[in-house]
């Protein structure tokens, strides 16, 4: 920051001194010898009265420097580093909100972007975290309808669009989101052109695609939510039977978000010990002890917490922030999220030969989809993951404009 | 023939797992109690979160939602009922329960119909949880502070008001900004009512312990060629602002709310702008509530900072006080 009113004091007080001035201890300048005897007391006065003067100034002066001229001393004053961990979330609704609100409470980032097109809105919600700021160490949190506020994202974190409503299945909202994407994506990728999208509107594992679509991005760079929350769902019901913390129960849900999600039962375990093996029946329709009433029941939780409340916001945006967290520091932790499971010309994951995203254990670090670990499937959970492929795809190629 | 369970686990505890020590509970899940909510959950304050409602569906389908982030939490245990028997043994109980301001509507429009509201949850909260700390929030709150109060029984340390706390952190927010300095740095008190008539203490103002006020004596006046006085202004009108644009403010008053509450259950002592009694301070003789600098722990408001304030911050405080004291002796309770 310039001080101009301190340098020009200086200037001020330097072009007062006077050719070879004695001492000057600041209460009075001495006037040198060559001028005569009868002009050295009216030199005396007119140095005094410049001197006054210039005090006077000088006061004036300091009291119109600012309090924060006053306050701070700067050392730096070149231009400031663009952030480091930029994380933007494109669409304010409900689960935006809660993403940005998680990715806050979690310090995840040193600057948040927020952009939607209902304008009010956008900053009503943008003032209202600001002024939480006290309570976070996020210190910078901008807004705008313009794309320019996304800029150096590390994370884009894409929820925009519209939402299921009561009883509608996610594909059937497939072409109102395509069209909201054409206008959002560009954009972002203009911006940002080196940032992690995490695609959240539903239908991810189909908008994942158009993502990956419109962006031009490599498709480490283009992830869906995906099953993330379905697994930490089940997780947390089977926990809940077992009676212990979601985290040290280990299970794995795979393939399109959604109705026809694959748990994988195989990998079902606590503490290493494998709960098919306790069980052979686990998953079956034999299994007398109904655990695959479980997995309905995740499949079923969206559609009831929507009955309930109108919408599910809490744990996408606590299940994004996690996600979130793996890219941005690095940490090469394994999430079930949506990828592309066709891996070049010849081969797809377990035979898949479509362009399409599915959920697989995904390991994520600042790069994006470092690699995909080779889940060991049974032939009946292959299959299903080759009829999601087949049934998003069947809706894909039929989308214009990609 | 053994469950799976029973193959896998072996219970070998004699004793029953003890209950929660820290619980929390929510009275209404609107905007701002869900948002309490969340923010108290993601900095991990408490091992019980109990929410409580009138609108069962709404409520149920809450507590389904954070139920099912519970893999990030650590709070294992997220309860809900319109029945107030799940809020037994609470330590905390924050109060939203309300009606909120509408677009335009100053607070003390709301009084009655909130008073109403809290003759029904203030004694059922009691009846489960009867050392808990009383948080509320709900506007207005200095009034429905000393309704909660009235209404508990409890002693005067354990009923607090959220108060200015939330003024105090907005003021700091926009201190932060003019001066490039976070808010945590940037140190100022707003006391007295929350809402229009609060009180920026302008002496107090400071950043490293420079008064800010000694470095431009003017600041707060209208003098003031800086205007920090419209700083406290924007301060003021930022509840109305944001409900204009965005319908509510939510975020904001929910970590303010988490900030208080793990003063409260981690026993720190910190000091907080907060609603308590103040009859016999600044020359206040009414039983009314006002926000003043509050020591907070875990028997709730211990102590107050006595803060020297000029004439006419004292002034205004009398004045808020008697403005209070008209609305609270006409309230049925």
């Amino acid at each position: 920051m310039k001080r101009p009113d301190v340098q020009w004091i200086t200037v001020t007080s330097s072009s007062l001194s006077l050719p070879e001035a004695g001492t000057r201890d600041g209460s009075l300048i001495h006037c040198s010898a060559p001028y005569s005897r009868q002009q050295q007391p009216a030199m005396l006065v007119s140095c005094w009265c410049l001197y006054l003067g210039a005090q006077r100034l000088y006061r004036h002066v300091l009291s119109m420097a600012s309090v924060v001229q006053k306050l701070i001393t700067p050392l730096f004053s070149g231009t400031l580093e663009p952030p480091r961990n930029k994380v933007t979330v494109v669409g304010v609704g409900q689960v935006g909100m809660a993403c940005a609100v998680s990715v806050l409470l979690r310090d995840l980032a040193d600057e948040l972007a927020l952009v939607d097109v209902v304008e009010d809105k956008l900053k009503g919600e943008m003032m209202d975290l600001q002024h939480g700021s006290l309570f976070l160490k996020t210190p910078k949190i901008v807004s705008g309808k313009d794309y320019s506020v996304t800029a150096n994202s590390r994370v884009v974190v894409v929820t925009a669009g519209v939402r299921q409503q009561e009883g509608e299945s996610r594909l059937n909202l497939v072409q109102r989101n395509v069209n909201i994407f054409k206008h959002i994506i560009p954009q972002i990728v203009r911006y940002s052109p080196n940032c992690i999208l995490i695609v959240v509107s539903n239908p991810v594992d189909v908008l994942t695609y158009v993502t990956w679509k419109l962006s031009g991005l490599p498709k480490h760079r283009v992830i869906g939510s995906g099953t993330n929350l379905d697994s930490a769902r089940f997780r947390y019901l089977m926990a809940e039977r077992m009676g212990i913390h979601p985290s040290s129960f280990n299970g794995w849900i795979l393939g399109e978000h959604g109705d026809s999600s694959v748990p994988v039962w195989s990998g079902a375990n606590v503490a290493g010990v494998s709960l098919q093996k306790l069980n052979p029946d686990i998953g079956k329709d034999t299994d007398k002890e109904n655990w695959k009433e479980t997995h309905k029941k995740v499949v079923d939780s969206a559609y009831e917490v929507i009955r309930l409340k109108g919408y599910t916001n809490w744990a996408i945006g606590l299940s994004v922030a996690d996600l979130t967290e793996s890219l941005m520091k690095n940490l090469n932790r394994v999430h079930p999220v949506s990828t592309m499971v066709k891996m070049n010309v010849f081969q797809g994951m377990y035979g898949i030969g479509d362009e399409v995203y599915l959920s697989l254990p995904c390991v994520l670090n600042s790069a994006g989809v470092g690699s995909v670990v080779n889940m060991t499937l049974t032939g009946d959970e292959i299959s299903q993951l080759k009829k999601s492929a087949d049934m998003l795809w069947h809706i894909q190629k039929d989308l214009k404009d990609l | 023939m053994a469950s799976t369970k029973e193959k896998l686990i072996t219970h070998v505890s004699k004793e029953e797992a003890t209950g929660s020590t820290n619980k929390v509970t929510v009275v209404g899940v609107g905007m701002v109690g869900m948002a309490a909510a969340v923010s108290i959950l993601l900095k991990g304050l408490t091992d019980e979160l109990a929410l409580v409602d009138v609108m069962e569906d709404k409520l149920k389908g809450e507590a389904m939602d954070l139920q099912h982030g519970s893999l990030f939490l650590k709070t294992h245990k997220i309860v809900a009922d319109k029945d107030y028997s799940v809020t037994a043994n609470s330590k905390v109980v924050v109060v939203t329960a309300g009606a909120r301001q509408q677009e335009g509507e100053s607070r003390l429009n709301l009084v009655q119909r909130n008073v109403n509201i809290f003759k029904f949850i203030i004694p059922n909260i009691i009846k489960y949880s009867p050392n808990c700390i009383l948080l509320v929030v709900s506007n207005p709150v200095d009034i429905l502070t000393y309704v909660a109060w009235k209404l508990s029984g409890l002693p005067r340390n354990r009923v607090i008001g959220s108060g200015t706390n939330l003024d105090s952190a907005r003021f700091r927010q926009l201190m932060g900004e003019k001066l490039g300095i976070h808010p945590s740095s940037c140190h100022a008190w707003v006391i007295g009512e929350h809402g229009d008539s609060s009180v920026p203490v302008w002496s107090g103002v400071n950043v490293a312990g420079v008064s800010l006020q000694s470095l431009n004596p003017d600041m707060g006046t209208d003098k003031d060629k800086e205007d920090w006085k419209s700083v406290h202004k924007m301060v003021v009108d930022s509840a109305y602002e944001v409900i204009k644009l965005k319908g509510y403010t939510s975020w904001a008053i929910g970590m303010s709310v988490a900030n208080l509450c793990e003063s409260i259950l981690r026993n720190l002592r910190r000091c907080h702008p907060v609603s308590a009694l103040v009859k016999g301070m600044h020359g206040v003789n009414e039983e009314v509530f006002l926000s003043v600098p509050c020591l907070l722990g875990n028997s709730g408001l211990t102590d107050i900072v006595q803060m020297t304030l000029k004439s006419d911050e004292e002034k205004q405080l009398k004045k808020s006080a008697e403005t209070l004291w008209a609305v609270q002796k006409e309230l049925t309770l």
